[in-house]
């Protein structure tokens, strides 16, 4: 039988799926082990217990200095940057990239802008970003929000432009202003997709906050991060990194059941 | 009554003639079809009537007044594909047209308003056959059934003209029979100038009240661009339909005549009575 | 079956997951060494002799070969040598007991160059001394000299780091940040150091001429490569005092080499003569011997853990600054001596003050 038609069994597929876990798991404690072997202080690669009394120290014990526990006050102020950057974001690519794609004066206005800003590297503006917004939270939640929203308006602009012209010729014979052809017709259509590019950009939006706090802050995920790779703990690295991913993939996740939530009808269109 | 009115119409894109001086009256309530061969300029033709692209040259008038120059509710259209809204239900679908009309802000209307719209739509809905399914989406409905829909949200605006195109190609034959009734019928019931592409000359014959052909003549590869397609063919249908009665193969008396039986092969719907 | 997989899978996987990261160094003799440096005043001389051949000659001499190379990220320097991938890095003392001591590598300190002596400033903005720092937020790499300097400077006046509100600000970000409205207290070294006391509204108010003698560069190397491999700690001194000796020379030669050594740092040598200038640089080994084996050094080793210990950065669980052993000249044991993972030793100095390298 071809590869390409290979049928595989529930517990195949679900060892195989399993199998790169295990194998980097695996990987990790026997590098560990080995180098823990050899030096028993070994910060590089430590042992999980040591990784669990670092989270216990990070996320249940409160800090010697200030009191508070570090893991949440971390996770709050990051959460605060991104939500803030992604809320911002989302709204111009909802207003910008609507009137983008609808409009044509607005269009050509903003299409070229919109598409050249969108090529800027956004991590190459950074030190401008603290000189003109200062170090506090604004240039931290400008740099997402340049990050990602000229790619967000882009992309809305565009489904926008794919929705079938009949479909608005046929609101223009059912009485539609310009208006009532964005709210009732363009809008709620988009909105699925506007999820769609909200959960595609969190990743970006992500990598944009660590490196806003890496340069400049006083609590943060990704201060944290930079802060203790100082003295290569990566005791406290490695669950901080793990605790990323799993917001990360907990918002994609929540994002999607959102959108199915909300607009049931695109995912029956999903496939046709 | 409304009539259309095309006078010496030339549409060019850039070098590109695509309809070369048409003159077409339509009188009112007829039911015409435009056929012609593919890139022939059917399509081009129904959007002018749209209102969706402007002529280059010549007139189109609507009962004596320049035709406007973008869509509006006074011309209905029924397209091949993509003429009902995914995000809308089919209550939803067949509401919006009257609720953006009563409400110029939200497009929504509320209280008393709103139920008598939906008492009409739902006796719209029931009326092409889609009872029923009301709180379904298009994506859950058959080809049939979303044209059916889409004919129902047409109808709600009462337009004058209802432009269709290709509106039932894509449909399976039997399902095709059927909504060809619901067609004709709809065009019995109510007062309006129905304008129809089809590339299916029994569709054309089926339904219509005269068929328009449209043609290239010259064709020869250095003469395409630089001439337009023109009305080839114009025919009128005899015996005349006409709107709201029927025709004379509707007299029972006429109705075994065997030279009936070629020309209305297979389309039993094509004699239904009302 | 499954002893096979025991047998076979294990290793492998051990192997796979070591080779992607640096493999320990063994400690061995060996003939191939690598040291990582970055760029600062006082480690400059490293890049200098690796372009003129003074590394090779010396390590010729020796008959090893020694791999100099220029990170352009210090700390990423000292993890890079606390991982394993390098036998000796340059370091200040703070940092060589906070990162590898403290992750375990046990370190020897085989030259003591220079000690910063203004080369680590605090600024404010519209203030006059170091007590109206008070209620700031102070910009600053945490856990970096900068902070020791800072907790030292307001020691001086009888406040604590819970006066004043640490911002984490990343080096090359200072001079840019120093002159946003939001920044109005900064502790950070040269060159940044230089530009900031050029802006108008920069009040200087403590520098480490302050503190001498405390914030000391270093060239420091794996104890068990060195102690299997002494001639590699003579060649690294025999290059290191050539150097120092050619750089601080008031010959054409000297000129040459510290206009050289601004060029590779980003100023000139006008720029560069005055990072010197606030650097108290051991061009006599006589000298770096002395300071090295004075009782001055534990007293400063002692500040400098009890602030790494307040910290945490004494290895998370420690629950005194004597968690971590350092030996000084002489057999002196600050802290546990059953855990030495520091080693300051005048030996290679010393060879080179006796000319008998």
């Amino acid at each position: 039988m071809r590869l390409i038609n290979q049928r595989l069994s529930p517990p195949a597929l679900l060892a195989l799926k399993l199998a790169p876990f295990v194998l980097l798991i695996v990987a990790y404690l026997a590098g560990s082990a080995a180098r823990l072997t050899d030096n028993p202080a070994d910060k590089l690669l430590p042992a999980l217990s040591s990784m669990a009394t670092a989270i216990d120290l990070m996320a249940f014990t409160p800090d010697r200095r200030t009191g508070e526990y570090l893991l949440w006050t971390d996770t709050a102020a990051s959460l605060q940057r991104l939500g803030a950057g992604l809320g911002i974001s989302t709204a111009l690519a909802l207003v910008l990239g609507i009137a983008i794609g609808i409009f044509p004066a607005i269009r050509a206005l903003l299409g070229p802008f919109v598409g050249f800003v969108a090529m800027v590297p956004p991590l190459a503006l950074l030190p401008v970003l603290f000189i003109m917004l200062g170090l506090g939270e604004i240039s931290k939640i400008a740099l997402i929000v340049i990050g990602i929203a000229p790619i967000m308006i882009r992309d809305m602009a565009q489904r926008v432009l794919d929705l079938p012209r009949e479909q608005i010729v046929k609101a223009e014979t059912l009485s539609a202003n310009s208006w009532l052809v964005v709210w009732r017709v363009v809008l709620p259509q988009v909105l699925p997709r506007l999820i769609v590019s909200l959960r595609l950009q969190l990743g970006a939006a992500f990598l944009f906050l660590i490196a806003a706090e890496a340069i400049s802050s006083d609590s943060g995920l990704g201060y944290r991060i930079f802060l203790v790779r100082r003295y290569l703990s990566m005791d406290i690295i490695f669950p901080y990194v793990a605790w990323i991913t799993f917001l990360a993939a907990m918002a994609d996740y929540g994002l999607d059941r959102l959108r199915r939530w909300l607009f049931p009808w695109s995912e029956m269109e999903v496939g046709k | 009554m409304t009539a259309l009115t095309i006078t010496n119409l030339w549409k060019e894109y850039g070098d590109q003639i695509v309809l070369e001086n048409i003159s077409i009256d339509i009188a009112p309530r007829s039911f015409v079809a435009l056929v012609g061969a593919s890139g022939c300029g059917k399509t081009t033709l129904l959007r002018l009537l749209l209102g969706q692209e402007q002529p280059t040259r010549g007139t189109i008038l609507l009962d004596d007044a320049p035709l406007p120059t973008e869509p509006g509710p006074d011309r209905g259209v029924v397209y091949q594909r993509y003429s009902v809204f995914p995000h809308l239900t089919v209550l939803g679908n067949v509401m919006l047209g009257p609720e953006m009309a009563g409400s110029r802000v939200w497009g929504r209307l509320t209280g008393a308003r709103k139920s008598a719209l939906q008492d009409r739509a739902r006796a719209m809905i029931a009326d092409v056959g889609l009872a029923g399914a009301e709180g379904k989406y298009p994506a859950q409905l058959s080809g049939g059934m979303q044209q059916r829909l889409a004919l129902a949200q047409a109808l709600m605006m009462q337009p004058r003209v209802l432009l269709l195109d290709e509106p039932f190609g894509a449909l399976d034959p039997g399902i095709r029979a059927d909504i060809h009734a619901l067609m004709q019928r709809l065009w019995h019931a109510l007062p309006m100038t129905v304008v129809m592409v089809t590339h299916d000359l029994r569709e054309a014959f089926t339904l219509g009240t005269r068929i328009v052909a449209l043609e290239r003549t010259r064709i020869r590869p250095e003469e395409i661009a630089r001439y337009g397609a023109q009305i080839g063919k114009d025919i009128a249908i005899w015996p005349p339909r006409v709107a709201g009665g029927g025709t004379i193969y509707d007299n029972p008396a006429l109705r075994d005549d065997p030279a009936l039986d070629t020309l209305i092969a297979g389309r039993p719907d094509s004699i239904e009575r009302h | 079956m499954t002893l096979s997989f025991k047998n076979k899978t294990l290793p492998l996987l051990a192997i796979i997951g070591a080779s992607f990261l640096a493999a320990p160094v063994a400690a061995q003799e060996k003939t191939e060494f690598n040291v990582a440096w970055s760029i600062y005043v006082g480690w400059m001389p490293w890049g200098y002799a690796e372009d003129t051949g003074i590394v090779d000659r010396w390590a010729d001499q020796y008959g090893i070969t020694i791999n100099v190379t220029q990170f352009n990220d210090y700390v990423e320097s000292i993890n890079q040598y606390t991982a394993g991938a390098y036998d000796a890095v340059t370091v200040t003392n703070m940092d060589a007991l906070s990162i590898p001591a403290a992750g375990g590598v046990d370190t020897t300190a085989v030259i003591v160059g220079d000690f910063s002596a203004g080369n680590d400033a605090v600024f404010l903005k519209g203030g006059e001394s170091i007590a109206d720092i008070v209620g700031r937020p102070v910009n600053l790499v945490e856990f970096s000299v900068s902070h020791y300097l800072l907790a030292r400077a307001l020691d001086s006046v009888g406040l604590s780091e819970r006066d004043v509100n640490v911002i984490n600000t990343a080096d090359p970000d200072m001079v840019g940040a120093f002159q946003t409205a939001d920044v109005t207290a900064m502790v950070t070294w040269n060159p940044m150091v230089a530009e900031i006391a050029m802006l108008p509204d920069a009040v200087q108010v403590f520098d480490s001429s302050m503190i001498p003698g405390e914030i000391i560069d270093l060239m420091v190397a794996n104890t068990e490569v060195l102690d299997a491999n002494p001639d590699f700690g003579r060649a690294l001194a025999g290059i290191w005092y050539e150097t120092v000796t050619l750089m601080t020379s008031d010959t054409p030669e000297g000129a040459e080499a510290r206009a050289a050594m601004g060029a590779a740092s980003g100023t000139d040598q006008a720029g560069f003569e005055a990072q010197m200038a606030a650097t108290e640089l051991f061009a006599d080994p006589a000298a770096a011997v002395a300071f090295t084996a004075s009782a001055d050094l534990a007293d400063t080793m002692n500040l400098v853990r009890a602030f790494l210990f307040d910290k945490g950065l004494l290895t998370p669980t420690a629950t005194s600054d004597n968690a971590i052993g350092i030996e000084l000249p002489g057999g002196t044991v600050l802290g546990d001596a059953d855990n030495i993972k520091l080693r300051f030793t005048t030996d290679y100095m010393q060879m080179a003050a006796d000319g008998a390298l």
